[in-house]
């Protein structure tokens, strides 16, 4: 009886998970993927979800996992190809992505700029809303650290946004 | 008295105690620098939802909702296995809320005495009390017809993903022979096949709901399964999966 309620809010939650994963990756396409396998994963284990607990932060935790995952794997994959050819490849890739930077705005590049850590924190408590608590569950760290990545991070964004002097 | 830029953050989050809160108030309320800051916060904020937030606005892919509707199907089959157990909970939330035992129905009794009787009780004869001018069930034309909260149902859920709430429950939809959609559906008061036509919701089959069952548990559920065993007769070929049955409701049920 649970699981339809639990794909009824699923379903529901979808556009949210869909942002945060494009501010976790700053890509559309790698936002749909990370979707695409978060969901999958959530699916999977859903048998597993409490009843009575936050759906959304249990996802949100499946996703942030997922996207640290994905990322360990691109800088080892990135630094193998750099290493066996050095060279024209990399380059380009490099251009793609200032290409995308111009696409994605004053808030977009400043957002881009920061280290993950900061920016998980960042998006999680000043977009998505979640009170430091959760977010520093979804994350899997102490409290304390969750707000000194967020302090660090949004110094940074201000001062990026030209927000302090 | 002073106050550090954590506190400040954690003011413009709401996470400060209310005398926490309180005391930063009156610091920024004598610092004009204090309060530049704290509406610094506040542009952050706008300005990275300003960034972010349409896209909960894009449509979502259709491949993550069919992903789910499939899991959700999938539950309501095993669901469907334990037709039984549920015909118990749903039985005891209906004497629950109703609080006596319903006296009237009396063709309930006969569902003791046999289980093929589920699927052959006709239109009509179970439905006795229900049609009324307000009821869930009318008559137009000479055909039963749903109406009120029983058609605003069968027009608008969904078998992949509805919930357990609600006293409506979708079992499945199928296309029938005769050409037009029908729907499985078990109600508090009442269960059958509707297929949808001009008029309306046209009801094939009824009987009473496995709510109704309240010490028949055994017999309610196989009840559903004779009704699900009529619709296969009926149906053209295999259920409705979830994405046929969103593109049939778009278009009204109507083919």
């Amino acid at each position: 009886m649970s699981m339809n309620r639990f794909c009824e809010e699923l379903t529901a939650l979808l556009p949210r998970l869909r942002r945060f994963a494009r501010g976790l990756t700053r890509d559309a396409a790698d936002a749909d993927d990370l979707c695409q396998q978060t969901v999958e994963r959530a699916l999977k284990a859903r048998h597993q979800w409490q009843e009575g607990t936050r759906l959304d932060a249990w996802v949100y935790r499946i996703m942030r996992n997922q996207w640290i995952d994905e990322a360990r794997a691109r800088t080892r994959r990135s630094q193998t190809f750099v290493h066996e050819d050095e060279g024209a490849n990399v380059g380009t890739s490099g251009a793609a992505d200032a290409e995308n930077l111009v696409e994605l705005g004053n808030v977009g590049r400043a957002l881009s700029r920061l280290p993950d850590e900061q920016r998980e924190a960042v998006v999680l408590v000043l977009v998505e809303g979640f009170a430091y608590k959760e977010a520093a569950e979804i994350i899997g760290v102490p409290q304390g650290t969750l707000t000194s990545r967020l302090g660090r991070g949004r110094e940074a964004l201000m001062r990026e946004l030209g927000e302090l002097a | 008295m002073s106050v550090t830029n954590e506190e400040l953050m954690a003011y413009a989050d709401g996470e400060l105690s209310a005398a926490d809160a309180a005391r930063v108030e009156a610091a920024v309320a004598a610092d004009p620098a204090l309060a530049e800051r704290i509406a610094a916060e506040r542009r952050l904020r706008d300005s990275l939802q300003g960034h972010l937030n349409p896209v909960t606005e894009e449509p979502v892919p259709d491949s993550l909702n069919a992903m789910i509707a499939a899991a959700a199907e999938e539950d309501a089959r095993a669901d469907r296995g334990k037709v039984v157990s549920l015909a118990e909970a749903r039985a005891e939330r209906a004497r629950k809320e109703a609080g006596t035992a319903e006296p009237r129905r009396p063709f309930l009794q006969r569902w003791g005495s046999g289980l093929a009787i589920a699927a052959s009780l006709v239109v009509g004869v179970a439905l006795g009390t229900q049609i009324a001018s307000n009821g869930p069930i009318e008559q137009r034309n000479g055909k039963l017809v749903a109406s009120g909260t029983l058609a605003r149902g069968l027009d608008a859920k969904l078998a992949a993903t509805q919930g357990e709430t609600g006293s409506l429950r979708i079992l499945t939809s199928f296309e029938s022979k005769a050409g037009s959609y029908c729907r499985v559906f078990d109600s508090r008061a009442t269960a059958g096949i509707a297929c949808k036509d001009k008029s309306g919701w046209v009801l094939e089959r009824t009987m009473a709901s496995s709510a109704q069952q309240a010490s028949q548990y055994r017999q309610a559920g196989s009840a559903m399964s004779e009704l699900m065993a009529a619709a296969q007769d009926m149906a053209k070929g295999a259920p409705l999966d979830a994405a046929q049955e969103r593109a049939a409701k778009a278009k009204d049920w109507m083919r």
